[in-house]
Parts: structure tokens; sequence; C-alpha cells
């Protein structure tokens, strides 16, 4: 059997909608934390402790597990100045590093430029999920969105038997001829390209087996899909997934338990999947948000802040806490309201990009920015 | 009536609205070509889509969000017996391009497109103008932040580089001016989203925050006012040529991307001439600009030459398989299907715009484009799906494979295609022999066999272009 | 109880406001009363439906129902109406169905189906109950009016499509008075018009406009035990309170003050409250496209502020008059009036 390339993984994950970090890990031994949240703390026997200031959220017990085993880096206080707090701006300024312009290149499309600067492979980026997320934008890369893996590529509402003749002629129609006008040509080698993917990805599902069984919600299903890709072993060097309804203005002790219970169960899920496929190794996921939320509850939920969280985990990271937590203290807050971010987001790409990936970081995320050292 | 008038009442009604059934072509193509342009430029001439049918069942469109609110637009864009004004309203926010996603406040990106709407024929001046006092421009541009101690340039800039004149037709200190020519003009602070829902934004001049200095803008001097820069750049030529390689591009054939605009001749530099004639001829009327342009040879001679925006891949299909006449609950998912594709309504990217033509193109958005269409029209219960069965059957008898491949992409275009392509539908056809409209025992594979060439024909590379 | 003879109308003022938008409600298109007087308050938009629950101190008491059109669930919902045993109906007019839930929400059924036959339903948009418990419905696409036992069962109906007496044009709220008289807010013709139980033309009032009177695209109506008829006029962003004889008496736009829920949200949130400080608030008292009006025993007027995500809340205050307390009704008017 062919060896598995070891090339360099990065699994990017993000939590859409705002993951409200202090409800996360939690400074459960903080008086002004219990004062900012009279309805949506979260209790201090409840916290899972990882040492005498912060502890996971109660549902979190699979990423305090997976802390404990160091595989875990915890990136405390990241985020960026002047913090943006509309969803779509600032998941923008997050997907293409301009916090001051309007991008239009997304950073992981910039790093797939760089990976596979010949397009060779059109799965080295796959995103799983509707549509594509500004990150992997950019013209000229190209990037496969996968929504569900079963029934990815071309006219896939057509039944199973019948489909095969129908790829066959669209073949036919997409193949380029002598003296087409330019665009046709490009869309026929588009076309082709998809047909491509198609066929590469028909793979996945069919050669993947394992004894993890991931629970039946959106973003195991799409870190599932991850492990199927990646352990067919078809070159994609990085994977975008998310998982959304982190927007907890309402309700949020239940909602975000619910949030964290999928989240770190996916997560768990995933691991040990590649642990039990010896295919691990070369895999790195980073977690990330667009905001985290405002320190005072709102008698239910919580508003949108700034000063979030990120985690890098696999098997080959150096567990610990990086940079630091953001102080909780009111006369630190930020405009009255706000955490403080001690880490600049743009750092945490440059990390994964430059120690991870082998990628220089300064043109993508535009600069040079501190970075921390979770790989050992 | 000639298969040339069809097809050209269908390119027709395919730039300057969203397509037409075969029905309303078949009508169309009865009356003269330029009666038809006279009614396309004149919408007044037909009612308005019924706002309080909206109103009931998708509420309260001031109130919505922006993904609602787009959805009950492509209503509009299929329902609307005024096409281009419909088609307008798109153009002009491709050129304007105006983000939700900066303000999150949608009533006011809202409000601008139905400023849209209504002006989209009207003189460039009276566009302008009101553009310069939409609120959801003023904060994408900042221009609430442009005051007369401290200018801020972002819409004095992008007013003359993407809005009007396009870069290499004025200076710096053009720029500078016309910044300062805009400060006061700032909108009311709404009321917030919470707790009660959205409010209106309103434009406001403060006269205190606005710069009265005397000011030299492309060589003309005086006390100008915003109104007075806008006076000044429409009556130039570099103005009407900005505008008209937009209005080719939307309308006519895909041209390179504006920013290349500087450097790149434009695709037919007569056509380009025309049209900038009848601009300065009219003072910039828009309707009078497009009365020229689709009157004009090059428009009638640019069948297929554009791809496809989401938005008229979307709708043309909508249109064509004939559905959606009355709201229902589907016509949400439309959004969401253009935004997949590449189009977000109300959110382009940036303020450049989308950029169009091939670029609508990747291996995603093809895959969206595909199965999107495949799947509609897969569905025989569509009025439109089920007039063009009705139609082979009417035509009785059996076709040929040839007959089979050349009767359908004439009822779903009609579409010029390319020998490969029609040699592709041929095997196709062939693999099953000919088609049988007679005997009813066959009636379910003949049906079968339809939607299969319907499927394969809205899969191919010329339905992506319009 | 019976009618008064008259009444001294002392006023009707503004009592409360419940609610706020994303915590509790969103779009309210309707609303009634449960035990312990608690607000079922009905919610619509593209994007959400809901039941929200609220006590009358604005407190969060739950929800129950989502978007979507498998059973207990609800995709164009319109009005929500309770029955004498403390269940609700609510009727969708993208499903054509009426749904049942108990108090605490749980689905206990459905019934309802599409076509223009009788009995079946084209977008049911209002319910009321008569005094046998069967059940009006508007049937707003076949533009009638029909009669069906609680468990869905037909027995009747009238109306077609038109502008005559007894005709419709996608008629949305119904209401019964206590002698089983029907009451129809007849949406596209801008007219309430008055039935007796077998669906005999008795009268009709209204116009198109916005004078006092006039409505804008009418859509659900109440009427109290002293026989007042309440007309939500949604396209005039008002509540209008007819007599008995379909006179009108007086218009309600809105007087919201900030709800207890949205008071505490605001206090939480220094941006938030800059804003505000920064706009007029002038516009936030007012109505925006109410879709429904309800009334309680207890005189108090329910308004979902459809456009504004609350409810606002007024108290009738009357004295209700025997014959030999007030003047004879006179002939003409008169300027006699010291």
């Amino acid at each position: 059997m062919k060896e598995r390339s070891q090339e360099p993984v990065l699994v990017v994950l993000q939590l859409s909608g705002g993951n409200d970090f202090m409800n996360t890990l939690i400074p459960y031994t903080s008086g002004d934390y219990y004062d900012a949240r009279p309805t949506v703390a979260i209790p201090q026997e409840d916290v899972l402790p990882i040492n005498d200031t912060l502890g996971f959220h109660p549902s979190a017990g699979p990423l305090k597990e997976l802390y404990e085993r160091n595989k875990m880096a915890i990136v405390q206080g990241i985020g960026y100045p002047n913090s943006n707090r509309s969803h779509f701006r600032a998941m923008d300024i997050w997907h293409t590093c301009e916090p001051h312009e309007v991008g239009t290149e997304g950073w992981v499309a910039k790093a797939v430029r760089e990976l596979d600067p010949r397009s060779e492979n059109v799965l080295t980026c796959v995103s799983l999920g509707k549509g594509l997320p500004r990150a992997v934008v950019s013209s000229g890369v190209p990037v496969t969105s996968v929504d569900n893996l079963e029934a990815y590529g071309v006219m896939t509402g057509i039944a199973e038997e019948e489909r095969l003749e129908a790829l066959e002629i669209f073949k036919h129609m997409y193949t380029p001829a002598v003296g087409a006008q330019a665009a046709m040509d490009y869309l026929g080698n588009t076309g082709l390209d998809v047909l491509k993917g198609t066929d590469m990805l028909k793979k996945a599902p069919a050669e993947y087996k394992s004894d993890v069984e991931y629970a039946n919600n959106g973003i195991a299903k799409s870190l599932r899909d991850v492990a199927r890709i990646h352990l067919a072993d078809l070159g994609t060097r990085i994977f975008y997934t998310q998982h959304g309804g982190y927007d907890t203005h309402s309700r949020e002790l239940l909602l975000h338990e619910q949030l964290m219970t999928e989240l770190s169960g996916a997560v768990m899920d995933f691991y040990t999947d590649l642990e039990e496929h010896a295919a691990g190794d070369n895999v790195a996921i980073l977690v990330f948000t667009e905001f985290g939320r405002r320190i005072r509850d709102n008698g239910s939920g919580t508003d949108h802040g700034s000063g979030g969280g990120a985690f890098i985990i696999g098997p080959r990271v150096k567990g610990g806490l990086y940079a630091e937590y953001p102080s909780v203290v009111p006369a630190n807050w930020l405009n009255g309201e706000d955490l403080r971010h001690t880490i600049d987001f743009r750092g945490i790409y440059g990390t994964m990009l430059e120690q991870w990936m082998g990628v220089e970081a300064a043109p993508i995320v535009g600069g040079t920015f501190e970075q921390v050292h979770p790989f050992a | 009536m000639g298969e040339n008038r069809l097809a050209l009442t269908a390119h027709l009604m395919r730039r300057a609205g969203f397509g037409a059934t075969r029905e309303e072509l078949e009508t169309l193509a009865e009356r003269e070509y330029a009666e038809l342009v006279e009614d396309l430029v004149n919408p007044e001439r037909f009612p308005p889509v019924d706002e309080d049918v909206l109103e009931r069942y998708y509420g309260w469109l001031e109130g919505v969000q922006g993904k609602v609110w787009s959805g009950v637009w492509i209503y509009r864009m299929v329902n609307s017996q005024r096409p281009l004004e419909e088609k307008m309203a798109l153009f002009w926010h491709h050129v304007f391009a105006t983000g939700v996603s900066k303000s999150d406040h949608p009533p006011s990106s809202i409000q601008q497109i139905k400023m849209l709407r209504r002006l989209g024929l009207q003189d460039l001046r009276t566009i302008l103008l009101e553009l310069s006092r939409d609120p959801a421009m003023i904060f994408w541009l900042d221009n609430n932040e442009n005051h007369a101690a401290d200018p801020n340039e972002n819409y004095g800039r992008e007013l003359l580089e993407l809005f009007s004149m396009g870069v290499g037709n004025y200076s710096e200190t053009d720029i500078k001016m016309a910044a300062r020519a805009f400060t006061g003009w700032t909108f009311e602070q709404p009321l917030g989203l919470y707790p009660c829902g959205f409010y209106p934004s309103r434009f406001t001049y403060r006269e205190d925050d606005h710069d009265e200095s005397e000011k030299t803008f492309l060589g003309e001097s005086g006390k100008f006012d915003g109104a007075d820069i806008i006076d000044i750049i429409v009556r130039q030529p570099a103005t009407a040529r900005f505008i008209a390689r937009h209005l080719y591009n939307f309308f006519v054939a895909d041209e390179a991307q504006v920013p290349a605009w500087g450097t790149v001749p434009p695709r037919d530099p007569e056509a380009i001439d025309t049209l900038v004639k009848a601009y300065m001829d009219t003072d910039g009327d828009m309707r009078s600009v497009m009365r020229t342009l689709l009157n004009s040879d090059f428009f009638k001679e640019s069948q297929f030459q554009r791809v496809k925006s989401p938005v008229e891949l979307v709708v043309g299909t909508l249109k064509l398989v004939d559905t959606n006449r009355f709201p229902d609950t589907n016509v949400m998912s439309y959004p969401t299907a253009t935004m997949v594709m590449g189009q977000q309504l109300l959110n382009p990217p940036t303020v450049e715009g989308w950029h169009t033509g091939k670029e609508w193109i990747d291996g995603g958005t093809l895959n969206e484009r595909v199965n999107f269409a495949v799947n509609l029209v897969a569905d025989t219960s569509k009025p439109g799906v089920q007039a063009i069965m009705d139609r082979l059957e009417k035509d009785g008898g059996s076709l040929t494979p040839s007959e089979f491949v050349e009767r359908c992409l004439d009822l779903t275009g009609p579409i010029e295609a390319s020998e490969e392509t029609r040699a592709a539908l041929l095997r196709f056809a062939e693999s099953g022999g000919d088609l049988d409209m007679t005997s009813s025992e066959n009636g379910e594979s003949t049906r079968e066999r339809i939607v299969r060439m319907l499927q394969l024909i809205v899969a191919s590379r010329e339905y992506q272009f319009a | 109880m019976a009618r008064p003879y008259a009444m001294l109308r002392a006023g009707f003022p503004y009592v409360k406001t419940v609610g706020m938008r994303r915590l509790t409600v969103n779009f309210p298109v309707d609303v009634a009363i449960g035990r312990n007087d608690a607000l079922y308050i009905l919610c619509r938009n593209e994007e959400g439906v809901m039941v929200r629950m609220l006590s009358q101190e604005d407190e969060d008491l739950g929800f129950f129902s989502s978007l979507g059109t498998g059973d207990g669930q609800l995709r164009w919902p319109v009005a929500i109406v309770s029955d004498g045993e403390g269940n609700f109906f609510i009727s969708d007019e993208a499903c054509h169905r009426i749904s049942k839930f108990n108090a605490e929400g749980e689905f206990l059924g459905k019934w309802g189906e599409f076509g223009s036959e009788a009995g079946q339903l084209n977008a049911p948009a209002g319910m009321a109950f008569d005094s046998d418990e069967n059940m009006y419905v508007a049937d707003g696409l076949n533009h009638r009016v029909q009669k069906f036992a609680k468990d869905g069962e037909f027995l009747g109906q009238w109306g077609g499509f038109g502008t005559g007496n007894g005709e419709f044009n996608m008629p949305w709220g119904v209401a019964v008075d206590e002698f089983d008289d029907v009451y129809v807010a007849d949406w596209r013709n801008d007219r309430v018009q008055k039935f007796d139980a077998n669906g005999e033309f008795i009268f009709k009032f209204g116009s198109t406009g916005s004078s006092d009177g006039e409505f804008n695209r009418p859509a659900g109506l109440t009427l109290d035990s002293d026989g007042d008829i309440y007309v939500a006029d949604s396209g005039n962003d008002r509540v209008q309170l007819f007599n008995q004889e379909g006179s009108f008496v007086q218009k309600f736009v809105g007087d919201a003050t900030l709800s207890r829920s949205a008071r505490a949200y605001m206090l939480s949130n220094p941006m938030f409250l800059r804003l505000r400080d920064m706009a007029s608030i002038d516009m936030q008292k007012y109505f925006r496209r109410p879709r429904s009006v309800r009334v309680d025993d207890k005189g108090r007027m329910y308004v979902p502020d459809y456009g504004s995500f609350r409810v606002q809340i007024y108290q009738k205050d009357v004295e209700r008059l025997e014959e030999s307390q007030i003047a004879a009704p006179l002939k003409a008017p008169s300027l006699l009036t010291a």
C-alpha cells in the first residue's frame, strides 16, 4: 500500500456568530465575572477547572480532556484593534486580514495559491458546507465546496444509474473546442475540473471505515467529511468548516450548552478517528470566532463584543495556555464594556502558516505580527 | 414569425429584463421590435407589482432582514410588468455597490434599492444627487465622517473613480475638493434595532459642518456644494464614456473589469461612441441612452455574449419553468441560491461591485448553477416544463433524435448551441431512438426523456450565457 | 353578560408594553390570552416562527413550535385562538391547515386540506368560535367563510370573490359575538361585513382611505362583551374602535414605553444607550402594521405591534348605562350642547 502523504494539513473550524469566550474558558474565581453576569454566568461548582483561575464550560469535557492530554493550545484574548461588531464585517476582517479597507482576497485562498501555485489539484482546499466563506475565495484559486459528500458533484439530482450517462454527456458538452471564445473555454475547463473533483471525492465515502460514531449535528457531520476526505489521501492541505449558532443574544445558557456539547464532541470524535487510522500526525485544527461577547449580560444572553479565544489542536501541538487572558476587572474594560484583546489574530494565522504549513505569513496576513509557539 | 425574430425578442427580454416564458415571447414577437423597446423604457405604462399582497405574505418589508427582502426582490424580478425598471435597479446596484454588511442596517440598503428602482431611468444628475443623499451610501463610504474641519475623502474619491468618471480623468486635488464639497452631507441617527426593530435613517444637511470655502474642481471655481460637484461631473465626456462602458458590460457583452478600463480599450469602441453621443445629446438621460442601446445593431448582434450573473441565472430559470407567480414559501430559497453562486443581493463584496463575466464562474459556483437549473426543470408540475411537454405532444407523431434536440433547444431559448454541444445532446437523443409522441403507453418514459433533455440543456455551457 | 343599553366612555388609557425584539418577540402577528392571563404571542417571519408565552409582568414563560411544515410546526401562521378547555388553535396559510396545541404547547393534532371544494382550504387566515364551539374560518384565497365543527368537520360556507354584499376579496379576520353573528375583515375590500350565523348579510362599514372609519387593509378584528368592534387597520398603522352599529368611536396609534425586558436590555448596553440618546424617540411609541387586536374579559385590549416586536396593552374604562340613565336618542345633531 502506498504510503500516506505526510504534508501538513490545516483544518480551520469557524464558530460563526461570535462565541462567548468568557463562558467557554471561564474565570471562575473572579467576582467581577459573576457581578457582570447575573443571568448567564456558569456557577463555580459546575466549571471544569484547569487551574486556579480558569475552567472549561461544563459541557466542554472533551476539550478539557484534550487540554489535559497536552494536545490543545488555548490562545487567550485574540482580536484586533477597534474590533468590529457587525457579524459580516467582522467575519470579513478575519477572512481577508483587512481591518481597514474592504479586502477582496481570502487568507486561506492566498495560502492555497502558495501551496499549489499551478492549481494542479482541485482538492488542495476543500470547504465544507453551503457556499464559500470569503476566506477561501480569490480569483483564480480553485476551491472545492462540498455541502454533502455523498451527493457531491454536478447533476446529483439525477438518479444514480442514469446519472452516469448524463455525466458522460456533460463531459462532452464541456470539452473545449478549437476556436471557441475564451470564456467558453474557461467554462469548459472549469466544468471538467468539477468532474475530476467529483471522481476523486467519490473514493472518500467508499473507502472509509471507522469505529468512531459521530453525533448527528452539523459540525460533527462536517468533521466526519473532513476525516473521510483526509483519509482518502487526495492531497487536500486545507479544510474549512463552520459551526453556526453562536449569536447568543437570548437564552444563552441553554443554547451555549448545546453548542459546547456539539463542538467538543465533534472535535474529540474527529481527533480519535484520525488517531485510530494513524493519520492525525500531520493534522492541526484551528478553532476561531469573529468576536467574543459583551462582558455584562443583557438579562437573557450577551451581545456582540470583542476579545475572543482560539484553540489549536493536534497530536503535534504543545498544549497549554498562550497569550494572556484579558482582564475582567471593570477598570480594564475596553470602552467600559468589552474584553481587551491581548494578541492579534493575524499573528495566530501567521503561527499556523509559518510554523505549521511552512508558508511565509507576511504577504498573506498583511504584515508581521506576534506569533505563539505551540508546536513541539 | 421568423426564428430570428423570436430569438431577438428572447434576447431583448433576457437583457432588458430577466427572460420570459415561451408564450409571452411569441406574443411579444408579433409586435415591432422598436415598440417593445418603447414599452421597456417607459415602465410607467404598466402597473407596478402588487405591494399589498407582498406585505400580506412576506411581512412588512421596511422592517425585514436583508435576505427576506432579497427574496421578495427576486419575486419582483420574476413578476414585474416593468422588467427594465427592475433590471436598471440591479444595474445601478452593480455600479453603486453598497454592502449591507458594514452597517447591518437593512432598512437603509432597502431604501437605496427602492431609490435606484424609482430613478433608474432618469438623468444621471438626479441619480447621483439622490445617491449622495442616501444614508446607506453615506455610511458605506464614510461621508458621515466627512467634516468641515476634518474631511474624509472616501466618498469624494469613489464618486469620481467608481460612480462617474473613472481613474485618470481627474487629479488628487479634484478628489479633495469634491470631498470638501460634500462635508455636512450626513444622516440623522436612527433609533437602534433593539428593542423595537429597525427604524429608517434619513438624510440631513448640517450647514454648520459644511466647508463653505472657495473650491476649484475640474478647472471650475466657486463655493461649491455637493450638488455643484455633481453638476460638473455629469457634463464631462469622461462620465458619459464611463457610464457607457458600464452599460455595455451589463447589457451588451462582457468587458474587462472596471479597474482595467484605464488601460484596456473597449471591446467595441464604436458602440461606446454611440452611447456617449446619446448621453451627451440628452444631458445624461438614461431613458434615452437605453433606448439607443436596445435599438442598436451592436445590441441586437450580441446574443449570448455575456455570462449570466447568478441573479439572471436564477430568475431566468424561474421564468423558464414559469413558477413563483404568486407569493409562496419557496421564494426565500432563491437569495441563498444566488449567494452560493457568488452574488448576495444587497451585499456586493466591495465598492467595486461584483466582478462579472467569466469571473462569476469557478468550480463551486458552476456546480451550484448547473444543479440549480437541472433540479428546477426536473419538476414536471412546473407550468413552464408542462408547457414544453404539451408543445412537443402537439407536434404529434414522432421526432427523430436530431429533431428532438433542435426542438428542445428552441423551446428553452431559443439557445444557440455549439456543434460539440449539439453532438453531445444528439448522443443522448439517439440512445433512445425516435421520440414517440403518439403512444400513451410510452408516455411516462417519453416525458422522462424530455425532462432529461431539458436537464442536459440547462447544464450546458451555452445556458450559462445570456 | 348582556350588552349595556349605552355607555359613558371615560377613556381607554394605555397601560404598558410587554416583550422586545430577539429576546422574546419577533414580528408578533396575533396574541391569545391563556391561563393566569398569560399572553400566547404568535410570531411569524420568514426566518423564524414560534408562540412566545409571556406573563402580564413581561416574564418569559418559554415558547413552542418552530418554522416548518411538520406536525407541530408552523410555516405561515396567521391567527391563534383558544377554546373553552384552554387549548390553542393556530391557522397556517402556507400549509392550509389548523393545528391544535395544549396550554403547555404540546401538539395535539391538525386538520385541513388544500383545495377549493366545500371544506377544503386555500390560505386560511382568521378563526373564531361560536357559542357551540364551532369554528368559523376566513378561507383567504377561496374568498369565503367556512364553518367547521371543532374537529374540522365541514358544516357550511358562504361568500365568493367580489365586492358585493356577502362577497370577499382575501378576507382575513373573523369574530363571532354572543348572538353568534359573524364579523369578517374583508381585507382587500377595505371593509368589515357582518352576517348572521347562516351567512345572511346584515351590514357593512368602512371604505378605502385613512380618515376615521376608513381602512387600508383591515386585518384582524375582535369584539368585546359590550358589542364594541376592534379592527387592526394594518396599512394605516392603527387600531380603530367601532360601536356595535359600526360607527367609529376612536382610534389608537400606539403609546409604547419600554417593556421590563427592554429596559433591562438597554441598561446593559452602553453603546445602545448612547445611540438612543442621539436619536429622537418620538416614533418609537407608534404601532407599525398591527395585524391583530384582542381583548380579554377584564376590558384589556392587546395589540400585537407587528413591526415593533412587542404587545401594547390598553384598559377600557366605561360606565355601563341602563336605559333610564340616558336621554332618548335624538333624531338630529344639535348645537345645544351646553
